[in-house]
C-alpha cells in the first residue's frame, strides 16, 4: 500500500532547478534508498518532504491526503519522523530526556508549567531506549555520546512520534563500519515490525545495497533511474552519471 | 616533498580519517579517487590545516606542519582550491587574483594576473566582473587562479571537475598539465569526471576515511576487482 | 513654507552626517571581526574630550581645528588597536554576549577614567570663530559649520568606499568579511587585520567625537547614549554594511529633522517604528546579508534537577531569609529586599536568556514598565497595592507580549540589539512624556499601604512574591514547558521535526519573562516609593545581565548565586569606593575570561569533576 507519494516534486532557487520534476512512492513497510551525486537535490527532495522547504511545483501525499506546503511541525503530527545528516539532539539534556521531550511532544503535553517532565514516559522512553539497545546510555548527556549512540538515539527520538513514514539523511555517515552494519539491520528490522516506511539517503554503498528493498538514483535534480538493487547495479546510465567512469 | 603518516582528522565527534598515510615527490600529480564520503575531502582540508588533525604528522618540505593555522601552511608554499570553490563573491576577478597574490618564491617563475588570463583566456575577458555573477566553471578557473597567486608549490584540488560542461573541464585540464609542466606538484580529489587520474603519477583510493589502494592508473585499470569493490555502486 | 522645508532638510543632513560618523566604525568593525564593540560609544566620547583637548591648545584657524580632529582620530585608533590586542583577541571564538559584556565593561572604565582625567564638568568648545557664521533661511539661521558636516559626511563615506575598493588592503578586508578561513587558506594573517580594521573603526569614532563638538558638549553620559544611536543606524542599515548605514543615517536623520517638526515628541517613536519595521520585513537590515550574523555559543551544559545538598541549601538560604527581620538593623533589611527583588528580575532574565536562548540587552524595559505601571495605577487610579502590583506585572506581560511577535523572530545579535533599543525608546519615552511619567523628577509617593507593617511587612511581601516567583519560574522550567524551550534552543530544526512550535515557544518565554520583570520592578517601586526613568535604563539592564552570566547562564541556581553575590558586591563596592565604575568593570573583565560559564557552572564543573 502506498504510504507516501511524490507527484512531480521541483524545487528552485533563486531561478536554479535544484529538483525538477521528482516522482516517487514509498509503501508501508518498505525500505528505499536515495541516492546520487553531491548536489544531485537530495538534502532538498529532504527538506520538502519533511517541511523545512516548500516546493516550487508538484504535489506530495501521505496516506492518500495532501501534505503539501505544511510546516516542519505539521507534517511531523501527520506521522513523518526524520534524522539529520548533522546530528541534531538536545545538547542539554540525558538520553532519556531527549526522547521524554520526543514523547511529550507526539502527546501533546508540552503547555504544561508545572508537573516536572522527568517523571513524564519515563517508561515509555525506557523501553524505546531498550529497542535501539540504548538502556545502559540513559543517563547520560547527549552532549558526550559517541558518535553512532548518536545517531541512534536521533533514531529513537524520530520513533518517540510513532512515525508511519522516518526519513533519513545519511543516517550512517560518521560511523565506524562495524557500525554501519547493526545500525542498518535495526532500521531493517523496525520497518518489518512496525510496518514503517523508510527513505534514507546514504553515501555507503554497502549500507544501500545491503538494506534497501528499492533505490531511487537523484543526478542532478532529475530521477534518472528507479529499481531493485540488482537493476540499479546494472543500469550503464547510473554508472555514468553517478560514477562517472564508463564501466 | 610531502610526507603524511598515520593521519586522524574529526568532525565533532565524528572520526573521518583513519590512519591516512602518503608521500608525494616534488613534481609529481597524485589523485585520490573514491566515492562521496570517502573522506577525499577532509585529506585536503587536514593538509591544509581547515580540519587540523587530531593525530599523525605532516611533513611539507621537511618540516612539520599538522598543526599550524592555514595561513602559516599556505605560506610555506601549499595552495588549496575548495571543492565549493569559495571564490569572493562581490569582489571582482581582479580582486580576487589580487587576494590571493603572495611574494614569489625563489626557483618558481612567480606567476601574475597576465600569465593566468594567457592561461586561462576566459578571466581575461571578465576582469571587472564580480565573482558572484560568474559561471560555475569560471568560478572554478578563478578559484585555481586565485591560489596559484601565492605561487605554491603544491597545490591541492578538490573535485575541479564536478559539475562542469566538458569544454570548461578540457580547459581545467590543461592547465593542470601546464601547471605540472612548471613543476608545480598537484593532489586531486576526483570523483565525478576522469580527466586527472589520466596524467597523475599516482593514484590513491580511499574508503570509509582510510586509503585502500595505491597504485599507477594504469595498474588500476587493470584491476577490475578493486575498481568494483571501492568505485562501483 | 519652502524655507521651512529647506531648513529642515539641512538639518537632518548635517544630523545624518553626524550619524554617519559615528555608525561607520562600528559597521566596519563589525563586518570583519564580528564583534559588536559596545564601548564604540565611549571611542566617540573619547574623541570629543582629546579633542576638545587637542583642539583648544592648537591655533584657532580651519588648519588648526582640523589637524587637531585628525591627531584625535589617529589617538583613539591607536588606543582601539590595544583595546583589540588586549582583550579582543581572546574573546573572537567567545559567544558573541561575551564580546557585549567585555566591550560594556571597556565602556564603564572609560566612563570613570574620562572623568578622572577631564572631570564631571561638561566640556563645551567654543565654535571656531572662522565657522561661528550662519546662513539666513527664511527667519532662521543655520550654521555653517553644519553645512561643513553634512560635506565631511559623504566625504568620509566617499573616502572609505575608496579605502575598501581600490587598496589591497581593501581588497583583503572585503574578502575576510566574505570568507575569512579561505582568505587564510591563500597565506593571509587574520590577526593583523582585524586589528588594523579596530584601529581604523575606533579612528572614525574618535573622528566623528572630535567633529561633533562644535554642536554639542562633551559630557561623560554621551558614550552609552550614542552607542544606542550607533546600534539603532547599523542594524536598521545591515550589520556590517558601509553602505546600509550611510542609507540608515539619511534615513534616520531625515526622519528626526521632519518628525521634530512636524509632531514634536513623536521622533523616538518613529525611529523605533522604522527599526521594528525594516527588522520584520528584512530582519538583516536594510543592505545587511544573512551571513553577517554573528556565530552563536557553545554547547549548553547539561541541566540536572537540583541535587539533595542544593536542596538541602536552599532551605538553609530560605530558612535564614525568614529569620532574618529579627536579626538584622533597617539597612541590612533594606539591602536584603532588594535582593530579593533582583532575583526575581534576574531569573526572567534567565528564563529567556538560558533555556530561551534569547540574549536580551533591554530587559529593563520590563522592570520599569511593571514599575511605572504599579506607580501610575497606585497614583492615578488610587489602586490598592495588591491591584497595583497586577497591574504592573500586566503592563509589563502584555507590552512584552506584543513586542515578542516581532522580537522572537530574530535571533543573537539583532535580538539583543533590537531589545535594547526598545528599552531605550521606553526610557526616552519616560523622560519626555512628563505629564504622565513626571519625567526626570520621576513619581513620587508610592509607599506600601499600613497594613502590611512596615518595612518587615514589605520584606515579607517581596520573600514570597520574589523567592516564590522565581521558584514558579523554575518549575516551569523542569516541567514540559522548559524541555521544549530547552529543546528549541538546543536544536531548533529537531525540535520542530518532533512537532514543537519552535516561534511559539520562544514567545511564550519572551511574555513570561517580561511578566515577572514587571512584577520585581512593581515590588521595587514600593520598595523605593519612586520609580525614575532609570528603571528603564541600560545600567539595570546590563545589572540582570551580569547577575545572570555572574550565576551561569546554563545553571538553574545561576540566577539566584547571581543575584544574591551581584547585589553584595553592588552594595560593598559603593560603600567602599567612588571608582565602582572602574572595578566593575575590571570584574566584568576578569569574568568573562576567567568564568565563561558562571559562579553556579564553575561549581556544577568542579563536583562533577
Amino acid at each position: 500500500m502506498t504510504l507516501l507519494a511524490a507527484e512531480r516534486l521541483s524545487r528552485a532557487f533563486g531561478g536554479v532547478a535544484a529538483l525538477s520534476d521528482v516522482s516517487f512512492a514509498v509503501a508501508a513497510g518498505e525500505v528505499v534508498a536515495l541516492i546520487g551525486p553531491n548536489g544531485a537535490g537530495k538534502s532538498t527532495c529532504f527538506n520538502l518532504l519533511s517541511g523545512q522547504l516548500r516546493p516550487s511545483a508538484g504535489r506530495i501525499r501521505l496516506d492518500g491526503r495532501d501534505i503539501t506546503g505544511l510546516g516542519p511541525a505539521a507534517i511531523c503530527r501527520r506521522g513523518v519522523g526524520r534524522s539529520f545528516q548533522i546530528t541534531a539532539t538536545f545538547a542539554s539534556m540525558t538520553v532519556r530526556e531527549n526522547v521524554q521531550l520526543a514523547l511529550l511532544a507526539h502527546h501533546r503535553q508540552i503547555w504544561r508549567f508545572w508537573r516536572p517532565a522527568a517523571a513524564a514516559f519515563r517508561a515509555e522512553a525506557q523501553a524505546l531506549l531498550a529497542e535501539l539497545g540504548m538502556e545502559a546510555e540513559a543517563d547520560r548527556a547527549a552532549a558526550v555520546l559517541a558518535y553512532g549512540d548518536l545517531k541512534r538515539l536521533e533514531l529513537a527520538v524520530a520513533l518517540a512520534g510513532a512515525p508511519r513514514l522516518l526519513l533519513m539523511d545519511e543516517p550512517t555517515a560518521g560511523m565506524a563500519p562495524g557500525e554501519r552494519g547493526a545500525l542498518m539491520a535495526l532500521i531493517r528490522r523496525l520497518a518489518g515490525e512496525r510496518g514503517l516506511g523508510v527513505l534514507f539517503t546514504e553515501h555507503d554503498m554497502d549500507a544501500v545495497f545491503g538494506t534497501a528493498d528499492r533505490i531511487l538514483v537523484l543526478a542532478r535534480g532529475t530521477l534518472i533511474a528507479a529499481g531493485r538493487p540488482a537493476e540499479i547495479r546494472a543500469d550503464a546510465e547510473v554508472r555514468r552519471v553517478y560514477l562517472g567512469v564508463d564501466a | 616533498m610531502l610526507e603524511v603518516e598515520r593521519l586522524c582528522s574529526f568532525y565533532g565527534r565524528a572520526q573521518v580519517l583513519h590512519d591516512v598515510g602518503f608521500g608525494l615527490a616534488s613534481g609529481s600529480v597524485a589523485v585520490l579517487l573514491g566515492r562521496n564520503g570517502a573522506g577525499k575531502s577532509t585529506v585536503l582540508k587536514s593538509l591544509i590545516g581547515l580540519v587540523p588533525p587530531r593525530s599523525g604528522r605532516i611533513r611539507f618540505e621537511r618540516a612539520e606542519i599538522a598543526g599550524l593555522p592555514p595561513h602559516r601552511i599556505a605560506r610555506a608554499g601549499i595552495g588549496y582550491v575548495p571543492e565549493e570553490r569559495r571564490v569572493f563573491a562581490e569582489l571582482t576577478v581582479a580582486e580576487n587574483l589580487e587576494a590571493g597574490r603572495r611574494p614569489p618564491r625563489p626557483g618558481l617563475a612567480p606567476w601574475t594576473a597576465a600569465r593566468l588570463f594567457a592561461l586561462f583566456p576566459a578571466l581575461g575577458e571578465l576582469r571587472r566582473r564580480p565573482a558572484g555573477r560568474m559561471s560555475g566553471g569560471e568560478q572554478q578557473m578563478l578559484a585555481i587562479a586565485r591560489t596559484l597567486m601565492g605561487n605554491p608549490r603544491l597545490v591541492l584540488l578538490d573535485e575541479p571537475g564536478e559539475g562542469l560542461a566538458p569544454l570548461v573541464l578540457r580547459q581545467i585540464e590543461a592547465s593542470v598539465r601546464a601547471l605540472r609542466a612548471e613543476g608545480v606538484s598537484l593532489l586531486i580529489a576526483e570523483q565525478g569526471p576522469a580527466f586527472a587520474r589520466a596524467v597523475a603519477d599516482q593514484v590513491l583510493v580511499m574508503e570509509k576515511g582510510a586509503i585502500v589502494w595505491s597504485g599507477t592508473h594504469a595498474a588500476l585499470e587493470a584491476d577490475a576487482p578493486a575498481r568494483q569493490r571501492y568505485l562501483m555502486p | 513654507m519652502h524655507g521651512f522645508l529647506f531648513l529642515q532638510l539641512l538639518t537632518g543632513l548635517a544630523s545624518a552626517a553626524q550619524l554617519f560618523l559615528l555608525a561607520a566604525g562600528l559597521t566596519v568593525i563589525f563586518g570583519v571581526t564580528r564583534v559588536v564593540n559596545f564601548a564604540h560609544g565611549s571611542l566617540y566620547m573619547l574623541g570629543a574630550y582629546l579633542g576638545y583637548s587637542l583642539i583648544t591648545r592648537a591655533p584657532p584657524t580651519p588648519v588648526g581645528f582640523a589637524l587637531g580632529a585628525l591627531a584625535t582620530a589617529g589617538l583613539v585608533a591607536a588606543l582601539g588597536a590595544g583595546l583589540e590586542i588586549a582583550l579582543l583577541r581572546r574573546l573572537y571564538r567567545a559567544p558573541d554576549l561575551f564580546q557585549l559584556l567585555a566591550t560594556f565593561a571597556v565602556a564603564l572604565m572609560a566612563e570613570d577614567l574620562t572623568q578622572r582625567l577631564w572631570g564631571a564638568e561638561d566640556l563645551a568648545l567654543p565654535r571656531p570663530g572662522f565657522l561661528a557664521g550662519a546662513l539666513r533661511i527664511g527667519a532662521a539661521r543655520f550654521p555653517l559649520y553644519d553645512l561643513v558636516l553634512i560635506g565631511l559626511g559623504p566625504a568620509v563615506y566617499l573616502a572609505l568606499l575608496a579605502l575598501f575598493r581600490t587598496t589591497r588592503w581593501g581588497v583583503l578586508v572585503r574578502a575576510a568579511t566574505a570568507d575569512r578561513d579561505m582568505l587564510a587558506c591563500l597565506g593571509v594573517d587574520q590577526r593583523w587585520l582585524f586589528t588594523a580594521v579596530f584601529a581604523l573603526g575606533a579612528g572614525l569614532a574618535g573622528l566623528g567625537g572630535a567633529l561633533g563638538l562644535p554642536d554639542t558638549t562633551a559630557t561623560l553620559q554621551m558614550g552609552f547614549s550614542s552607542v544606542t544611536d550607533a546600534f539603532v543606524v547599523v542594524v536598521v542599515g545591515g550589520l556590517g554594511s558601509l553602505s546600509g548605514a550611510a542609507l540608515a543615517s539619511l534615513l534616520i536623520g531625515l526622519l528626526q529633522a521632519f518628525g521634530i517638526a512636524l509632531v514634536p515628541r513623536s521622533t523616538l517613536v518613529l525611529v523605533f517604528v522604522v527599526m521594528a519595521a525594516t527588522l520584520v520585513l528584512r530582519p538583516h537590515g536594510l543592505l545587511g546579508s544573512a551571513s553577517a550574523e554573528a556565530a552563536g555559543a557553545g554547547a549548553p551544559a547539561l541541566v540536572r534537577p537540583a541535587t539533595p545538598a542544593l536542596r538541602a541549601l536552599a532551605l538553609v538560604t530560605l530558612a535564614a531569609a525568614v529569620a532574618l527581620p529579627f536579626l538584622a538593623g533597617p539597612f541590612l533589611l533594606s539591602v536584603a529586599t532588594e535582593a530579593l527583588i533582583a532575583l526575581l528580575f534576574a531569573a526572567s532574565l534567565h528564563l529567556m536568556m538560558g533555556p530561551g536562548g534569547m540574549a536580551s540587552f533591554g530587559h529593563a524595559a520590563w522592570f520599569g514598565l511593571g514599575a511605572y505601571g504599579a506607580a501610575l495605577a497606585a497614583l492615578a487610579l488610587r489602586a490598592p497595592l495588591p491591584l497595583a502590583l497586577v497591574m504592573g506585572l500586566l503592563l509589563a506581560g502584555a507590552v512584552a507580549a506584543l513586542f515578542g511577535l516581532v522580537v522572537v523572530r530574530l535571533a543573537g545579535v539583532y535580538l539583543a540589539m533590537l531589545t535594547l533599543a526598545f528599552a531605550q525608546i521606553v526610557w526616552a519615552g519616560a523622560m519626555q512624556f512628563e505629564e504622565i511619567s513626571g519625567g526626570d523628577n520621576g513619581l513620587l509617593g508610592v509607599w506600601p499601604p499600613r497594613w502590611l507593617g512596615g518595612p518587615v511587612g514589605f520584606y515579607f511581601l517581596a520573600l514570597a512574591l520574589c523567592a516564590g516567583g522565581a521558584l514558579v519560574l523554575r518549575r516551569a522550567l523542569h516541567a514540559p514547558f522548559g524541555y521544549a524551550l530547552r529543546g528549541a534552543r538546543d536544536a531548533p530544526q529537531r525540535a520542530a521535526a518532533i512537532g514543537l512550535d519552535v516561534t511559539r515557544l520562544r514567545w511564550a518565554a519572551f511574555t513570561l519573562a517580561g511578566a515577572a520583570a514587571g512584577l520585581a520592578g512593581a515590588l521595587f517601586a514600593y520598595a523605593k516609593g519612586s520609580v525614575f526613568p532609570t528603571y528603564l535604563g541600560l545600567g539595570r539592564s546590563v545589572d540582570a545581565l551580569l547577575m545572570v552570566l555572574l550565576g551561569g547562564v546554563g545553571t538553574m541556581s545561576g540566577p539566584f548565586v547571581g543575584a544574591l553575590v551581584y547585589t553584595g558586591l553592588y552594595d560593598a563596592l559603593l560603600l567602599a569606593t567612588d571608582a565602582w565604575r572602574l572595578v566593575l568593570g575590571a570584574a566584568i573583565i576578569a569574568l568573562v575570561l576567567l568564568f565563561p560559564d558562571g559562579l553556579a557552572g564553575a561549581a556544577a564543573r568542579r563536583m562533577r569533576a
